[in-house]
């Protein structure tokens, strides 16, 4: 398994250097000088010009920019945005990312765990008015016409019923005398969500081998108590009793985009699981588990789930390494002020600096992601685990 | 002895399709004594996965049984919840399914898929209680301790099915099917499981349902035989009373089709034609289109079948019990 992840590694990193040549080579593509916009920003002092021609030695041959290109890279220098001068690319990825990642990790966690438990109980009581009905609507939401039903959920919610903001990140008014910047309220936010759910997981780690199931739920819910209750000390005392306002402004500002997405998302998740189970529970080892005389909901959870989790955990990684792209079209109708604005902003802009950086990110991100797929792959499949051994 | 464990009488099963109905199993009547060894024999896609299924209430969902009742200890099966059938289930009856090759989970180690039927079945034992009563089935089916931990495609086509014999046998049931257990494998290794069966069923003083499509398997595995065709008992009887004075043409021609098992020269005769289609109702008897010597009576179709008494304990169809 070590060997496999060291090999893994490797193979990451050297695809990691050609995608790098490949995209300057492709920016480097584009007609005319690709920095020739930067003559036309009246905002740009003239030095700024001369650094960013220094720094990707414009004036040099190609081999030699493509080299200081990567030397630069792994010096974390990308120049300066044009649009945000004197901002520099990084600068502003570390503002967006942390956004995008918070709104769109919780989305899809949120996602895939409903999915994944609506899919099993679908293919499982199949053929159930339940299940039609379900199935339809799920069907709905995955073919529906994202943007329109985002911008629908938008008007209704937000504007008619007007139980949520039209948008955006915050509401201005109320940040005039905060004490605090927004993005330490986020990192705050960030923090706090990363810490519950890693409580949580705990929680669930840690109760799985409690043998008789009302037992393990009871002691599931004592441990959902207590975070919640841990939750509501930490609010309520020291700093963080401070920050609860602003932080709850963001938190309400998220609500609509996470509930938008999910739904759609979930749809995806749950009739891949309910399909995958389906063809799982025609396996003769189905058969064994039930005349072996085991509980229905054990050969569903245990036998049928367990193995219709592969596609789903696969899909989900695709998923995370879309993350950044799809957030394009969320974020825009959303006024969410993360990286997929950022993006379409650089490209609008032809910010080339920024640009090469926030693809860059997507590149590492989904190299990343791939990563963990196969670790987790061969992790949740004993078959593929030993083929990696050999 | 001859204690009756498994009473099956006038069982009835059709499958619900798309062409029609299916009538798999049609007026099945046997029974199994504790101890015993039956056997289960006729051409593939006669009926004999049917029957095993529906002793265990496992039938497809397609499937619609008409008549009939199967006794386990003088309990009934049919019509029993699913909760109280799974208490029945590798409790009292186990099987070993047709291609059992596929009867693991890919994902999940051969001890624990074990252990987790004991700990249905027996919620007092510990961990170790099973884990030791395992090795010690393994050992009884010359399996190594180790397999415990391995995962289903580590082991080999006769590791996979020693283990499932094992997983039959965990449980300590009364009566074991198996359903064809060594077809998928090769001869050197089906000689070797069929032993094994053989003997841990003496050893354990258990009841066998063995179900082939081999009679000469049949021959040396069971005390008494059934003869299947097209969905229906035509023979059934001692092992030995049907080898030696075999009454039905169908019986004949199984066992004239099968090299000799008591090495006399023979010559092989393969039976001609097809199995009649199990979708459209059979007028008369079912065998009597490929019968080698159908007597008038036979083509008769306002003859029923039926089994009639021809020896001591030895049955067959009426339509053959005149032939000679
Ligand atoms: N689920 C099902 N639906 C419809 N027909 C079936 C089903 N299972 C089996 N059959 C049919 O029932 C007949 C008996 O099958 P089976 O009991 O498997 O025979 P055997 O085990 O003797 O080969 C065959 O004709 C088969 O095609
Ligand atoms: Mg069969």
């Amino acid at each position: 398994m070590l060997i496999y992840t060291v090999k893994r590694f490797f193979e990451m990193v050297i695809v990691f250097f050609l995608f790098l040549v490949i995209s300057y080579l492709l920016f480097n593509a584009i007609p005319g000088n690709a920095f020739s916009s930067l003559l036309l920003n009246p905002l740009l002092p003239p030095e700024a010009y001369q650094k960013t021609i220094e720094a990707f030695g414009l004036d040099k041959p190609l081999y030699e920019r493509v080299q200081l290109y990567i030397i630069n890279f792994f010096k974390g220098d990308f120049g300066y945005s044009y649009t945000y001068y004197p901002r520099t690319p990084i600068d502003l990825i570390a503002e967006r990312l942390p956004r995008t990642l918070m709104l769109f990790s919780i989305v899809n966690v949120i996602a895939f765990y409903t999915g994944f438990l609506v899919g099993k109980i679908l293919a499982w009581r199949r053929g159930s008015k339940s299940e039609t009905w379900i199935t339809i609507g799920s069907v709905f939401s995955y073919t529906v016409f994202y943007p329109w039903f985002a911008l629908m959920m938008l008007w209704f919610f937000g504007y008619k019923m007007d139980w949520f903001p039209l948008g955006k990140f915050l509401v201005p008014e109320k940040w005039y005398d905060s004490p605090y910047t927004s993005d330490e309220i986020f990192y705050t936010l960030i923090l706090f969500v990363t810490v519950s759910s890693f409580l949580l997981f705990l929680v669930f780690i840690f109760t799985r081998n409690i043998e008789s199931l009302q037992n393990r739920r009871n002691v599931r819910f004592l441990g959902l108590l207590s975070l919640f209750a841990l939750a509501a000390m930490y609010w309520s005392n020291g700093e963080a009793a401070l920050k609860r306002f602003y932080a709850a402004d963001i938190a309400f500002h998220m609500i609509l985009p996470t509930f938008t997405v999910t739904l759609v998302a979930f749809a995806g998740t749950a009739l891949l699981t309910r399909t995958t189970m389906m063809e799982v529970l025609k396996d003769d080892y189905i058969l064994t588990a039930r005349a072996k005389g085991l509980s229905q909901k054990r050969i569903r959870d245990r036998h049928a789930a367990r193995t219709a989790l592969l596609p789903v955990v696969t899909s989900f990684i695709f998923t995370i390494i879309t993350i950044i792209d799809g957030s394009v079209l969320t974020e825009s109708i959303f006024s969410w002020p993360g990286m997929g604005q950022l993006i379409l902003e650089a490209v609008v802009q032809e910010d080339i600096p920024l640009a090469m950086a926030s693809f860059s990110f997507i590149g590492i991100l989904a190299l990343i992601a791939h990563f963990i797929a196969d670790i987790s792959y061969a992790f949740l499949d004993p078959r593929i685990r030993i083929k990696a051994e050999n | 002895m001859s204690q009756k464990l498994l009473e099956v009488t006038n069982l009835s099963m059709h499958y619900d399709t798309l062409d029609g109905n299916v009538d798999a199993v049609k007026n099945v009547s046997f029974t199994v004594n504790s101890g015993e060894s039956f056997g289960l024999v006729g051409e593939s896609g006669c009926g004999k996965t049917s029957v095993a299924m529906t002793l265990l209430q496992l039938q497809p969902d397609n499937s619609v049984i008409t008549e009939g009742s199967i006794k386990l200890e003088g309990k009934e099966l049919i019509g029993l919840s699913e909760n109280d059938l799974r208490k029945v289930r590798w409790d009292s009856i186990s099987i070993v399914f047709q291609g059992a090759m596929n009867a693991w989970n890919p994902v999940i180690k051969i001890g624990e898929q074990i252990r987790e039927a004991m700990r249905e079945h027996y919620p007092q034992n510990s961990k170790q209680e099973n884990i030791n009563k395992i090795n010690e089935l393994f050992k009884m089916v010359g399996l190594d301790e180790s397999i415990s931990e391995r995962f289903p495609h580590e082991l080999s086509g006769g590791m996979k099915q020693r283990a499932v014999i094992a997983l039959a046998l965990s449980c300590d049931p009364k009566i074991i099917i198996a359903d064809e257990p060594t077809t998928a494998l090769d001869v050197v290794i089906q000689d070797q499981i069929l032993n094994e069966i053989k003997k841990v069923q003496n050893l354990l003083g258990l009841s066998l349902i063995y179900i082939s499509h081999d009679i000469a398997v049949i021959a040396e595995m069971t005390d008494k035989i059934a003869v299947m065709y097209a969905g229906s008992i035509v023979e059934i009887g001692p092992t030995q009373s049907v080898f030696e004075s075999p009454k039905h043409s169908y019986t004949r021609a199984l066992l004239d089709s099968t090299p000799s098992i008591r090495g006399e020269k023979k010559k092989l005769r393969s039976l001609d034609g097809e199995p009649p289609s199990l979708i459209n109702e059979i007028q008369g008897c079912s065998f009597s289109p490929r019968c080698p010597s159908p007597s008038s009576g036979c083509k008769n179709q306002s003859v029923e079948m039926g089994l009639i008494q021809i020896g001591e304990e030895h049955f067959v169809d009426k339509c053959c019990s005149e032939c000679v």
